[in-house]
This record gives C-alpha cells, sequence and structure tokens, in this order.
C-alpha cells in the first residue's frame, strides 16, 4: 500500500527530519495561512512557494518526482472545482484554486513525510490538542492497515464464492461482510487492549526519545514561516 | 466530500476552525466520560474499521456501487460523541496522511461531518429509534449524516467566493441526495446484520421520544442548513443589499471628502458583509447545536 513510502520517507534522517515537531508543525501552519491570504500576484510568488518547498523536499533527502507526485491527489478534486469557476467565468480563480491546493498539499506532505507519526501527534499533543483523541488517532493508525488487508481479504473470500453481485441478493451480502468485520474489529479490539495492559499499558504511549525545542527548531520556524510572509507583503506593498 | 486548503476564504476557514475546536473539545470531554481508558484501543479500531469498510462495495445495479461512510453506524454503535471523536481522528489522518482534505480546512471538515454530521445522523435514532419508526429512523440517519454534511460543505465554498452555475450545482445535489440515501439504505442493512449478530453492538436509546419535541429538532436543524445554504446560493440578493448600500455609503464620503478612495472603500466593505452573513449563519447553527447538545445532555443524565 501506498503509505509504507510515507512511512519510509519519514524515518530518513536530515536536517529537516531532526526538526522538532513542534517546530515544522507552526511552520506548516504559517506557510499555509500566507498561501491562502494571497492573492495579488499569485502567480510570481507560487513560483517562489514552489522553490521553498523543493529546497526543503532536497534538503530533506526525499525524492523530488515521488513527493510532487503524492502531493497531486489533491488535484482530481480541485481540477473539477476548476473547471467548473473556469466555466462560470473566472479563469483566475480556476488558477488560483488549483495552485493554492497543491502548495498547501505539497507543504502537508512534507511534514509528514519528514516526522514519524508518533513523533507529530507527541507535538499536537504539546501544542494543546487532547490527548484523549490523540491516543484513539494513534490507535486507527496502527490498525488501518490491519483491519484494511482483513476488508480485502474478505472481498476477496466473497468475490471467490461469486457474491457481492446485484443477482444473488449482493447487498445483504455485502451487509452481512461488514457485520463481520464490524465484530472482527471489536473483538480485536479487546485482544489489543487485555494484551497490553498484560504488558504494562499505563494509558498513554511512552517514546524513546524526548523532545526538545532548540536553537535551531526557533531558527527553522522563522526561516519556514518568515520567507513566504515577506515575500507575500513585499508583493502587497509593491502592487 | 473533504474540502482541501485552497478553496475556503481566510474568514471562513478560521471561524470554522475556531468553531470545531471547542466542539470537539466537548466532544472529546464527553466520549472520556462515557468511556473509560479501557476503550481508547475500541474507538482506535472502529476507525481503521470504518477506513477498511470502503473495501466492501455494495452494489446499487448496473455498474455503480457505493460504500460506507458510518458516521451514522459509528453514532448508533458507539454512540454519538464517541462517533464525533472516531470521526474527528479519520479527519485528521486523513489529511495528514493520505492528503484527502486540507489542514486549515480541516476544521471545516470536522465541523461538517464529524460533529454536525454526526449529530445529524444521530437525532433519529435517539427520538425514534426505540419505537416503531425504528427502520426508518436508522435510514433517516443514513440519510442526514451524508446530506447535512454535504450541503454544509456547498455552502462553505459557495460563501468563499467559488462560482457555480445552477446546472452545476442542481447536479450536484441530485447526486448528495442519491449518496444519501444509498448511505441510508447500507446503514439499515449494516444495522441489522450487527443487531443478529449480537444485540449488544448497538447502544439502545432510552425510550420513545415525544413526536413533536422530534419533529422541532430536525426541523431547526434542517432550517439552519437550508437557510445557510439560501444564503449563500442566491448571493444576488445579498448583492444587491450590498450595492445599494454601498451606493450609500459612497454617497457620503463624496460628500464628505472628494478624494476618498471608493473603490477600494466599497470592496472590504462588501466583502466584509459576505463574511459577515456566512459568520452569522453558521453562529446560528453552532448555537442550535450546543443548545441541542445540552439538552440532549441533560436528558441523558436526568
Amino acid at each position: 500500500m501506498h503509505h509504507v513510502v510515507l512511512e519510509r520517507w519519514s524515518r530518513g534522517s536530515s536536517f529537516v527530519h531532526r526538526r522538532d515537531a513542534r517546530a515544522k508543525i507552526l511552520a506548516l501552519l504559517a506557510f499555509l495561512a500566507v498561501v491562502a491570504t494571497t492573492s495579488r500576484s499569485f502567480e510570481w510568488l507560487a513560483g517562489f512557494y514552489l522553490l521553498l518547498l523543493l529546497a526543503a523536499v532536497i534538503s530533506a533527502r526525499l525524492p523530488v518526482a515521488g513527493a510532487l507526485r503524492r502531493a497531486a491527489v489533491v488535484l482530481p478534486f480541485s481540477l473539477t472545482f476548476a473547471a467548473i469557476s473556469w466555466l462560470s467565468g473566472e479563469p483566475r480563480h480556476a488558477a488560483l484554486l488549483v495552485g493554492k491546493s497543491y502548495l498547501s498539499a505539497l507543504a502537508a506532505l512534507l511534514l509528514v513525510s519528514t516526522t514519524p507519526l508518533p513523533q507529530l501527534l507527541r507535538g499536537l499533543d504539546t501544542l494543546g490538542i487532547p490527548g484523549f483523541l490523540l491516543m484513539v488517532a494513534q490507535f486507527l493508525y496502527r490498525y488501518l492497515f490491519v483491519i484494511v488487508e482483513q476488508g480485502r481479504r474478505m472481498r476477496l473470500a466473497g468475490l471467490c464464492r461469486g457474491g457481492l453481485k446485484r443477482r444473488s441478493g449482493g447487498f445483504r451480502a455485502a451487509a452481512g461482510a461488514l457485520g463481520v468485520l464490524f465484530a472482527r474489529s471489536y473483538d480485536r479490539a479487546e485482544c489489543i487492549h487485555r494484551s497490553m495492559v498484560s504488558r504494562g499499558f499505563q494509558g498513554h504511549f511512552q517514546l524513546l526519545s524526548s523532545a526538545r525545542f532548540g536553537f535551531a527548531d526557533a531558527a527553522f520556524v522563522c526561516v519556514a514561516a518568515g520567507l513566504p510572509l515577506a515575500a507575500s507583503l513585499a508583493a502587497r506593498f509593491r502592487g | 466530500m473533504h474540502i482541501p486548503d485552497g478553496f475556503l476564504s481566510p474568514p471562513v476557514w478560521a471561524t470554522l476552525d475556531l468553531t470545531a475546536v471547542p466542539a470537539a473539545g466537548y466532544m472529546v470531554r464527553r466520549a472520556q466520560r462515557e468511556f473509560e481508558e479501557k476503550k481508547v484501543p475500541l474507538l482506535g479500531v472502529m476507525g481503521a474499521f470504518v477506513f477498511a469498510a470502503q473495501m466492501i462495495n455494495f452494489p446499487v445495479g448496473g455498474a455503480t456501487s457505493g460504500h460506507l461512510v458510518g458516521s451514522a453506524l459509528l453514532s448508533f454503535t458507539l454512540g454519538p460523541a464517541a462517533a464525533s471523536v472516531v470521526m474527528i481522528a479519520i479527519l485528521a489522518i486523513q489529511s495528514l496522511v493520505f492528503q484527502d482534505g486540507g489542514i486549515l480546512a480541516l476544521g471545516a471538515n470536522i465541523f461538517n461531518m464529524a460533529i454536525v454530521g454526526v449529530i445529524a445522523g444521530y437525532l433519529p435514532f435517539h427520538l425514534w429509534g426505540a419505537g416503531r419508526g425504528r427502520k426508518a429512523a436508522i435510514f433517516m440517519g443514513g440519510v442526514f449524516s451524508v446530506l447535512v454534511a454535504a450541503l454544509l460543505a456547498v455552502s462553505e465554498l459557495l460563501i468563499s467566493g467559488i462560482a457555480m452555475s445552477g446546472t452545476v450545482l442542481g447536479v450536484s445535489f441530485g447526486l448528495f441526495a442519491v449518496s444519501a440515501l444509498l448511505e441510508g439504505a447500507i446503514t439499515l442493512a449494516v444495522f441489522q446484520a450487527l443487531e443478529s449478530l449480537n444485540p449488544h453492538f448497538i447502544k439502545q436509546p432510552n425510550a420513545d421520544r415525544g413526536f413533536a419535541l422530534g419533529l422541532t429538532a430536525l426541523a431547526a436543524v434542517s432550517l439552519a442548513v437550508v437557510g445557510v445554504l439560501f444564503a449563500s446560493t442566491h448571493p444576488d440578493g445579498l448583492e444587491k443589499l450590498a450595492e445599494t448600500l454601498g451606493i450609500a455609503t459612497r454617497a457620503k464620503p463624496l460628500l464628505a471628502s472628494p478624494l476618498a478612495d471608493y473603490e477600494a472603500g466599497f470592496l472590504p466593505s462588501a466583502w466584509l458583509r459576505k463574511a459577515g452573513a456566512g459568520l452569522t449563519g453558521l453562529g446560528l447553527i453552532y448555537g442550535a447545536c450546543a443548545l441541542l447538545g445540552r439538552v440532549v445532555g441533560r436528558r441523558r443524565s436526568a
């Protein structure tokens, strides 16, 4: 599955990988806000933002083509709306939609492909997101691949038996399959909990390394948030 | 429908982020109170189940098929607060890991699908889930959870100034209606399968609620949604108002200071008016939801 790529990318080591998760989250939010509020001379600024992101991608030693391709998952949605906007006689707005959504997706991809998810969630925790919610997200991510794989196997099994077609009451068969998948997931959750408790689970996850917000992290935030902001302000006052 | 970044205008996403934070916090606190720490793995694994449910296609006829969206089904099995928490976690993972939905737009997506969508999906079951109209309530829950979220998303896009012609809107409303009905049918079918497997999977609502109360609550929610939608699909009225008001404000500075840059003076005011209308509508919905949550909470604890 394609998310395995992300797991591999996020465990690399580079200047960007080593930055504290909080620094990267703050930088991402600032970057996204600047992109979202840019509208004047977007053509030039978009090029500049893209160069910044590419510089970050290269310094994080990520494959450039792969990153650009992964960020393109947003394009089907934004191209549809761009077409709608274009047909309503607003070609500039259409270009803005595509440009902004692609740049934002690439920036978000940069965060998750340089930060392992446990560290990212820990960073969000120290930034004030409720721990309960983050625990749920953590469990969701850990068992996502297990349960999805189970769902895929069940579909295969159904197809082998010639089911899941309309003629043979496929709708009810699919509902039954989902019900079974639900029950199995429920059982699995109880198993997981029992085995975690028996291994000394205290109600929160332990991280092996403690995070520290150092000088390099502060400098990273300043550069990553300051450059696009400065460019955007310059364009605004010049225009 | 996950809104990516770059689609919503800054006032819209900022408002929705600010709205989603306390609403999500409330849901998390409620879920934490209902579920002891033991159930945290359960909520996470149920989120994974909703992802996996996309693997199983429901044949509809012809070559088309649909799959479960799941927020209504989650609220029937885990309760609305826990379902909301699971949906928030799903949306967060989708936007972070799969780039499906934006980061700044996460508040909007959470508000549409995990807060209002879940409440709208749970409401019929809460009101009539124990009585004679049980099947209809489950079906309606599935329909509402998708329809309300989709209508909210479209209104937010319209308020953000994305131009959509009447035919586009008509086609998309048709698609929403079809997928909402499909979600209702799938929810009902899976619900029945679950109940025959193990009735304890379902969190039964206490008793049959008053018909009048339910109708009023439903009417309030749908009125709020339709109201925002109407306000955003008919910008002509809003624009006309802005124009007349704009002319009025334009006339005054013209008298006071002939050098006033009224082009620039006019634009932000129209923008403000538009944003203001959007914010008021969203505030109204938020108020309705908060009130509803308060009432539901009090009844539960009583």
